[in-house]
Order: structure tokens, then C-alpha cells, then sequence
């Protein structure tokens, strides 16, 4: 399974990366922006992406919009990633067309199976 | 003819003087009328109006004389002042009082004299208005007469400049009252506005006039509720009489502010109704309030990633998935992720708290298997409990009650893992689900050292901890119980625990059936509205 992980702080990138890859034993790309994100989601076309919520620039829902108009990653699974517990309820979320929430901070061992669960 | 003398009280007669304040003042034309009139009636080359005070006569009035003032002790009028008619000297020289008195053998060399006494209301005499002449002589009955209407007519001005004097003195005072009345309204920090019982305004102060924006003259006769966002005033009135109350005041700008207002009903001396409302802008403190707990929230949100961050790594390396860890390391990086864990629970509680005060806790109410929800609140407690060695056991019982399933699961962890934490090893927690009336009640019971009554109660406030010396053995931030009791009041539920010392405590939380729980938010929907 081929994961996308869009998130503009480095660390959370990483153990991100390490909690599909080495516990779930995905292959993980990792993208620091909205823009960037838009761009490898486009190119390597990955079964899901990890996409934090609050980001400079393009945001996580500015960034599901335009994954939204490109027949390419138009059907691609979105999971927010999200700190805020106020500024977004879930089910606005939701109602973007993401497939899931997960708040930080998130249980690295059980990160991958949580979203295999959600995305079956 | 000689008038009985008259016992006088000289203290009381000076006072008396005193207050006509007549003394050294200049002369005026009613008084010096007086004693034209008296020295021709009289046929007499002299007349005065003499006042005694404690050392002189002194001559408000006079014909015929030039001095102002003589010594006490050489005037006539002195012995005038111990009679209460007219005091006749027909001829001072056969008069053994005056025959060698420095005005009968030197100047104004007097022969004979004639005073009436001026007499007090209280029958206090001032002085007298007298005549004399130097040559002696007497006055006939028409002149006696004339002198005592003389000096009846000088008391009469003496009267009216009394009454004046007083009314002027009372004027000031109360104009000096007014002032300090005044400032102390105009100092006041707060809006005060009276209004009649219709609540349409009378007066303000400067306070009024500058927080609301309108000039006094403007917000006479208008109406209170023009000011507030309240319901009518003669709604209120009675209501709140003397009660502090919040609602929205309205500047003439059309700007809102929250404030805070007390109303009291004024006295006057009419038949009417008054009433007066202490209007104070607290929109300040509101705001600062505000920021606080935005701050709070900002704070707290901006800790949650940098704590992913750490927590996700040390589990990740506390797992060997990075690589095998040596038995002391890895002992390390546990500790580490557990205290990242609890720092993360702590920014969670604090996130919670703030949402419920603030009354953004989304909560969404259906039926909610409460076996479901033990279950979960038992697996999130099962590593601890484990640890600690105490054994959890769920009585199963099928009970439905209308809910948050995740706030619930929120709560009974909670207060499962508080059991699990104050059980001794070896322990025992039961949790028991059972019907009392139309409610569910959750029981959580533990076999730990129980919690003194007095602790009981304040147990479910922010902060509070059975033993302040928990903080430092048992982790937990203080907040949880409190937030328990925050939710499941949200849920129109009750929360409590049953408790002897040394026997060990049990925890309940009781939650409506779903057809109460209707009727609850029915009545709260009506008491809000």
C-alpha cells in the first residue's frame, strides 16, 4: 500500500512516515505543502493521503478541493490529520469528502491499522 | 415710673445677638428711618438703637451723636436691659445710678433719657431704641407709646434680616450637599440613571451621558429600555429590584456593550415610584476574560504537535521498530513516552474543561449501549490495570440510555482508571449497571482507602485532589472529575460518590432514560428562552 503524507512540520512528517512504513510496513511519500502535495499526489497517484488540516499557503481543505478537480486524484481516500479540535467539527470534515479524521497526537503503533480499517 | 428689673441670662441674650448678626454691620435706611422718627416724635436732639454686647453699646442707628460705640459700663440702656417696659431717667443728676456717669458730667452731657427695650420673640433684650435730651424733662403718654412701637418696628427688621440670614445659610448648605451629591454621582464608575416607575428617565450622570454617548438634556424623559437589550423595564422592575443582572447596553453610536446592572427603587418625598439602574460597562473585562481563554486554547492547541511529534517517536523507538534498544535505554525511552503521554492528557483535559465552560463541547445525543461503553472505558484502562494488578469486572447488563457514546466512554474511563489507581495490588474494581427508576445508574466500586466526607464533596472542582500529596505518586491533572461532572450535567445526569474511609470508594454516574431526557431539554429549552 502506497501512502501520501502532506504536512508542513518536518517531524511530524517523519514519524509519520516511520509508523506506516516500519510498523505498517507501507511505502510512504512524504510532501511539506498543500501545493507540493497536489503535485506528487498527481504524479504517483497513491492509495491514500495523510493530510495535515493547518498548513501556510494551501490548506488541508484547499488542498482536498484540488486534489477533487483532477480526474487523477479525483477518487484517491483523504484522512485528515488535525490538532484543532474546535476550529473544524468532524463532520465538516466530513462533508469536504474526507474519509476519516485522525487527531494528533496519533498511537504510532496503531496509525496504520486505524486508517486500513477506515479505508476498507 | 419704674419697671420691675427682670432676671437675665446675659449668656443666653449674647447668644441671642449673635444670631441677628446685626453687630458692626453699615447702616441702613429702615434703621436710621427708626430714629429720625423717634428724635421728632420724642421733640429729643438725640436718638439711638443701641445693641449691648459683653463690652459696649454699639449704635446700629443714630441722630445727633457722632461716636459709633461707648463702653459697656457708662450706658444707660445697660440698666434698660433689665426691664421689660420703657426705662425714664427724667433727670440723671437726682439719679443716684447715673449722677456721676462720664456721659451725664462730660459729653454728650445727658439730663434725661428714654429707652425701650428691644425685645427678643423669647423675651431676650438686644438693646434698646432710646431718646436723650440735656435738659431734663419726661415724655408724654403718646411718646411712650411711639417709642415702644418704635422698638417693636426694629425687632420686626431684625426678625426678617434673621430669617433671610438663616434661609441663605440653609441655601448654601444645601447647595454645598448638592455639589457633594453631585460629584460623588458624577465620580461614580459606573452609569446611574434614575427613572419613574414607567422607566422613563429623570436625571443622569456624567457617566451615563459619556458611556451611553447622549447628552443628559437628550436622555431626559426617554425611555431606559432604549438603552438595554433587556425585556421591558416595567417587566423587570420588581424582578430584579437590587439584583445584579448582565445584559447589553446600546450607545447612541448603535454600538453594543456587555454590561452589568444592578436596579434599586429611590425614595422621594412624592406619591410616585422612583427607581435608579447602576449601569456598568464590563466589556473590558470581558474581552480580557476572552483573551485568557483564547489564549488558553491557542497554548494548548500549539502544544499538541510538538507533543505528537515526541510521543510518536518514543513509542516508536520504545517498540524496537527502530532498531533493538538495550534493556536500560529502552527503560528510558518508556519513561519518557509515559510522561509524554500524561502531558498529552493534561493539554487534552485542559482542552475539554475550556470547551464545556465555554459551551462548545459538541455533544450528540443517541441511544448509547452502555455495555458498549464499558467495555471500551475497561479496554482503554486495561494496560494499567494490568500494572497495577487489579482485576476489573463488568457485570454485564443491557442498558440503554440516550448520550454521547464518546463523552460517556470519556467519563467512565475516567473514573475507571481513577478505581484502578487508588486499588491496592490484588484489588478488585466492580462496575455494576442498574436501573433506579426511570434512570441508569453506573456504579464504578473500589476496594481502595476511601475518601473522608469533607473531601467528598469538593472532589468534583477543578484541581482537587483527595490528597494533595497524590500529586506527586499518582498521576492525573485534577481536571478529570471535574469534567465528568461537566458532562454528564451536559446530559442532564448527576454524578457523585458513595465513600467510607479505609473501605473504599464507589463512583456513580446517573443518566436519564431517553423519554426523561426529552423532558429534560424541554425545560431547559424553557428556562433559557
Amino acid at each position: 500500500m502506497r501512502a501520501l503524507v502532506i504536512d508542513d512540520e518536518e517531524d511530524v512528517r517523519y514519524v509519520a512516515q516511520m509508523s506506516l512504513g516500519r510498523v505498517g510496513g507501507m511505502t510512504v511519500l512524504v510532501a511539506a505543502s498543500g501545493e507540493e502535495g497536489l503535485a506528487t499526489a498527481r504524479r504517483e497517484r497513491p492509495d491514500f493521503i495523510l493530510l495535515d488540516l493547518m498548513m501556510p499557503g494551501m490548506d488541508g481543505p484547499a488542498t482536498l478541493r484540488a486534489l477533487r478537480q483532477w480526474p487523477e486524484t479525483e477518487r484517491i481516500p483523504v484522512v485528515f490529520l488535525t490538532a484543532k479540535t474546535l476550529a473544524f467539527g468532524v463532520d465538516s470534515l466530513k462533508e469536504l469528502g474526507a474519509k476519516a479524521v485522525i487527531f494528533k497526537p496519533f498511537d504510532p503503533m496503531t496509525l496504520a491499522a486505524d486508517i486500513r480499517t477506515v479505508l476498507q | 415710673m419704674r419697671s420691675p428689673s427682670i432676671v437675665v441670662d446675659e449668656a443666653a441674650r449674647l447668644a441671642a445677638l449673635d444670631r441677628y448678626a446685626i453687630l458692626d454691620t453699615s447702616p441702613e435706611e429702615a434703621f436710621d428711618d427708626v430714629v429720625r422718627l423717634a428724635a421728632s416724635i420724642c421733640q429729643a436732639p438725640i436718638a439711638l438703637i443701641s445693641l449691648i454686647d459683653s463690652t459696649r453699646q454699639w449704635f446700629k442707628a443714630r441722630v445727633g451723636i457722632a461716636v459709633t460705640e461707648t463702653p459697656r459700663e457708662s450706658a444707660f440702656c445697660r440698666y434698660a436691659l433689665e426691664q421689660n417696659d420703657v426705662l425714664l431717667v427724667p433727670d440723671a443728676f437726682t439719679d443716684d445710678r447715673f449722677a456721676r456717669n462720664p456721659l451725664v458730667v462730660g459729653e454728650p452731657y445727658i439730663r434725661f433719657y428714654a429707652g425701650a427695650p428691644l425685645t427678643t420673640p423669647e423675651g431676650l433684650n438686644l438693646g434698646t431704641v432710646c431718646v436723650i435730651d440735656r435738659k431734663p424733662r419726661t415724655l408724654t403718654g403718646e411718646q411712650l407709646d411711639a417709642l415702644r412701637v418704635l422698638a417693636r418696628q426694629v425687632m420686626v427688621q431684625l426678625e426678617l434680616r434673621r430669617m433671610i440670614a438663616e434661609r441663605t445659610i440653609a441655601e448654601e448648605e444645601h447647595r454645598r450637599s448638592e455639589t457633594r451629591m453631585r460629584s460623588i454621582l458624577d465620580n461614580a464608575l459606573g452609569s446611574l440613571i434614575a427613572t419613574n416607575q414607567q422607566g422613563l428617565i429623570e436625571s443622569v450622570n456624567v457617566v451615563a451621558e459619556r458611556t451611553f454617548g447622549y447628552s443628559a438634556g437628550e436622555l431626559d424623559g426617554r425611555a431606559l429600555d432604549t438603552l438595554l437589550e433587556w425585556p421591558a423595564f416595567v417587566s423587570l422592575r420588581d424582578v430584579n429590584l437590587g439584583r445584579m443582572t448582565e445584559s447589553v447596553g446600546r450607545k447612541k453610536s448603535g454600538q453594543l456593550f456587555t454590561c452589568e446592572i444592578a436596579l434599586f427603587e429611590l425614595y422621594a418625598a412624592d406619591d410616585q415610584r422612583h427607581f435608579a439602574a447602576h449601569i456598568l460597562d464590563v466589556s473590558e473585562r470581558h474581552e480580557v476574560e476572552r483573551m485568557k481563554r483564547d489564549f488558553i486554547t491557542t497554548v494548548s492547541h500549539e502544544l499538541r504537535t510538538p507533543l505528537t511529534s515526541i510521543c510518536a517517536s518514543l513509542g516508536l523507538l520504545a517498540s524496537d521498530v527502530m532498531g533493538e534498544l538495550s534493556p536500560e535505554a529502552r527503560r528510558m525511552v518508556t519513561v519518557a513516552e509515559r510522561n509524554s503521554v500524561r502531558l498529552i492528557s493534561l493539554v487534552n483535559d485542559i482542552l475539554d474543561f475550556d470547551k464545556l465552560q465555554r459551551g462548545t463541547m459538541e455533544m450528540e445525543m443517541q441511544p448509547v449501549s452502555l455495555r458498549r461503553v464499558l467495555e471500551q472505558a475497561v479496554a482503554a484502562t486495561n494496560e494499567a490495570a494490568l500494572q497495577a494488578g487489579v482485576t476489573v469486572e463488568l457485570r454485564e447488563t443491557e442498558s440503554v440510555a440516550l448520550g454521547d457514546s464518546e463523552r460517556l466512554v470519556q467519563v467512565a474511563t475516567s473514573l475507571l482508571s481513577n478505581a484502578v489507581k487508588y486499588s491496592p495490588r490484588g484489588g478488585i474494581v466492580r462496575i455494576e449497571v442498574m436501573a433506579v427508576g426511570e434512570s441508569v445508574e453506573v456504579r464504578i466500586e473500589d476496594r481502595g482507602s476511601g475518601i473522608a466526607p469533607e473531601l467528598q464533596a469538593r472532589l468534583f472542582r477543578r484541581f482537587e485532589r483527595a490528597d494533595s500529596s497524590d500529586a506527586r505518586t499518582k498521576p492525573g491533572t485534577g481536571l478529570g472529575l471535574s469534567i465528568s461532572k461537566a458532562i454528564v450535567e451536559r446530559h442532564g445526569g448527576t454524578i457523585g460518590v458513595d465513600s467510607r474511609e479505609g473501605e473504599g470508594s464507589t463512583f456513580w454516574f446517573r443518566l436519564r432514560a431517553v423519554g426523561d431526557y426529552r423532558q429534560f431539554l424541554t425545560d431547559r429549552a424553557g428556562a433559557s428562552s
